[in-house]
């Protein structure tokens, strides 16, 4: 059962480690409801392995964590039903259309079938809904996936480097999505080695070699931006 | 969501993805073919031989068809991280299975038809009168190759070696399909239908042993 916290996310000495070699080493980390998070950090930082424990995608080594008031393990079915996450994978079948690849998450993610045409419409794909995937750029499987998070509004938004791959507009359309996720009330939890994008974040919390180093307030961020 | 619309969606995606590369077409269908017209030309004409091997032959031309079939559809799955997609999903993970399953024998039974009318020209071994019962088997056994290689499919998909281990794997579990529908078949060729009745009772009963292993381990085998 849910607890009523304004926590979307805490985590408690989060380890993760591929074999030997640990990516994530005894991370804690704690987001409110409603918070734009930015994580950054250099290449192989950890970050997207932690993404993907907060996504349940991964099982933790040890620790122990909350996601939406559930835990991280037992609770992994609740927190699928209220989360998305748009990773370097966009996780599209190549040999489907890009309508029947949403139509295909809707049914998934119990979505209704009939918004799959307005949200590609809504990343500039109208035109190419029934197009297989095979023939599309890196950007245009992007704008697909970002497509399919327009499908729900899920309570918590996880974008892993979403902006990698694609041009201005696409990536206005990326910010546009963060900014009503966090206008809605929603929570994000960004990885972005884009600092432009630091404005758009309540906090940047910064990872290297599998640890946090400190998390920066919204005021602080925007005054080492200025 | 419901356990039937999951698997149902499931399968009919995996159907579209099939007729969009056309895999079973362009790779499976000829191989198996080629296959049984390669048997049977090295077999010589020797027609009590032909009959005696005509079943062996047909299930295992098959099984190898299978085995093409069975990484097809996870081929798919591995192109983009699709796989983490259904992981993911808040569905549950039983009816993935049973979807993929589904598809897989869809794509199975016509090519196992085709592949015994093939066996009837090539070596005049026909199920004289017994073609429910040649159909009941065609159904069981793809049934139950289909379970097994839906199940381990999935795991086979994240083995860096997965051309390897896929069929180690598979393989020897799906010994005991191969037995009894190649028996089945065997005595229903030869008219003897109420013993091949005791044949489909065993294919009948992996298929339900494979089938439930499968809804219940799927889930726990895509889970990191």
């Amino acid at each position: 059962m849910p607890c009523f916290i304004e926590q979307a996310v805490s985590l408690r000495r989060i380890s993760r480690a591929f074999g030997p070699v640990p990516a994530v080493s005894r991370v804690s980390l704690e987001v409110a409801r409603g918070e734009v998070v930015l994580l950054r950090g250099p290449n192989g930082a950890g970050k997207s392995t932690l993404l993907r424990i907060v996504a349940t995608a991964l099982s933790p080594t040890s620790g122990s964590g909350r996601v939406l008031g559930f835990d991280l393990l037992d609770g992994r079915e609740e927190i699928r039903r209220r989360i998305e996450l748009i990773g370097h994978r966009t996780r599209l079948y190549e040999d489907l259309t890009a309508i029947q690849n949403l139509r295909f998450a809707a049914l998934l993610y119990g979505a209704d079938p009939a918004l799959a045409a307005a949200a590609l419409e809504e990343v500039g794909l109208g035109s190419a809904a029934r197009e297989r995937v095979r023939g599309f750029s890196q950007g245009m499987r992007q704008r697909v996936a970002l497509a399919r998070a327009h499908l729900r509004s899920p309570e918590l938004l996880l974008l892993d480097e979403p902006y990698a791959g694609l041009d201005r507009d696409a990536g206005e359309l990326v910010d546009a999505m963060v900014t009503a996720a966090r206008t809605e009330g929603r929570t994000v939890l960004l990885v972005t080695h884009d600092a432009s994008r630091a404005g758009l974040a309540s906090r940047v919390v910064v990872m290297r070699a599998g640890h946090l180093h400190g998390a920066t307030p919204a005021a602080e961020t925007a005054a080492v931006r200025a | 969501m419901s356990f039937a619309r999951v698997a149902l969606g499931v399968a009919l995606k995996d159907l579209r993805i099939e007729l969009g590369g056309r895999y079973a077409a362009g790779t499976v269908l000829p191989f198996a073919c080629t296959q049984l017209v390669a048997f049977g030309l090295s077999l010589g004409p020797g027609r009590s031989l032909l009959e005696e091997t005509a079943p062996a032959l047909l299930w295992i031309a098959v099984l190898f068809a299978a085995v093409l079939a069975f990484r097809g559809a996870y081929e798919a799955e591995g192109d983009d991280g699709a796989l983490e997609g259904l992981l993911l999903a808040p569905v549950d993970k039983a009816a993935v299975f049973a979807g993929k399953a589904a598809a897989v024998m869809a794509q199975l039974v016509p090519l196992a038809c085709v592949l015994a009318l093939l066996t009837e020209l090539l070596f005049g071994v026909g199920p004289h009168g017994g073609l429910p019962a040649l159909l009941a088997t065609v159904a069981l056994g793809t049934a139950g190759l289909a379970a097994v290689g839906s199940l381990f499919g999935v795991l086979t998909e994240a083995a860096k070696a997965r051309e390897a281990v896929f069929p180690l794997l598979v393989l020897p579990l799906t010994t005991p399909v191969l037995l009894a529908a190649i028996r089945a078949t065997a005595l229903i060729q030869a008219g003897s239908q109420a013993e091949a009745a005791n044949w489909l009772g065993l294919l009948a009963a992996f298929d339900v042993v494979f089938l439930a292993a499968g809804a219940a381990l799927f889930g726990h085998l895509i889970e990191d």
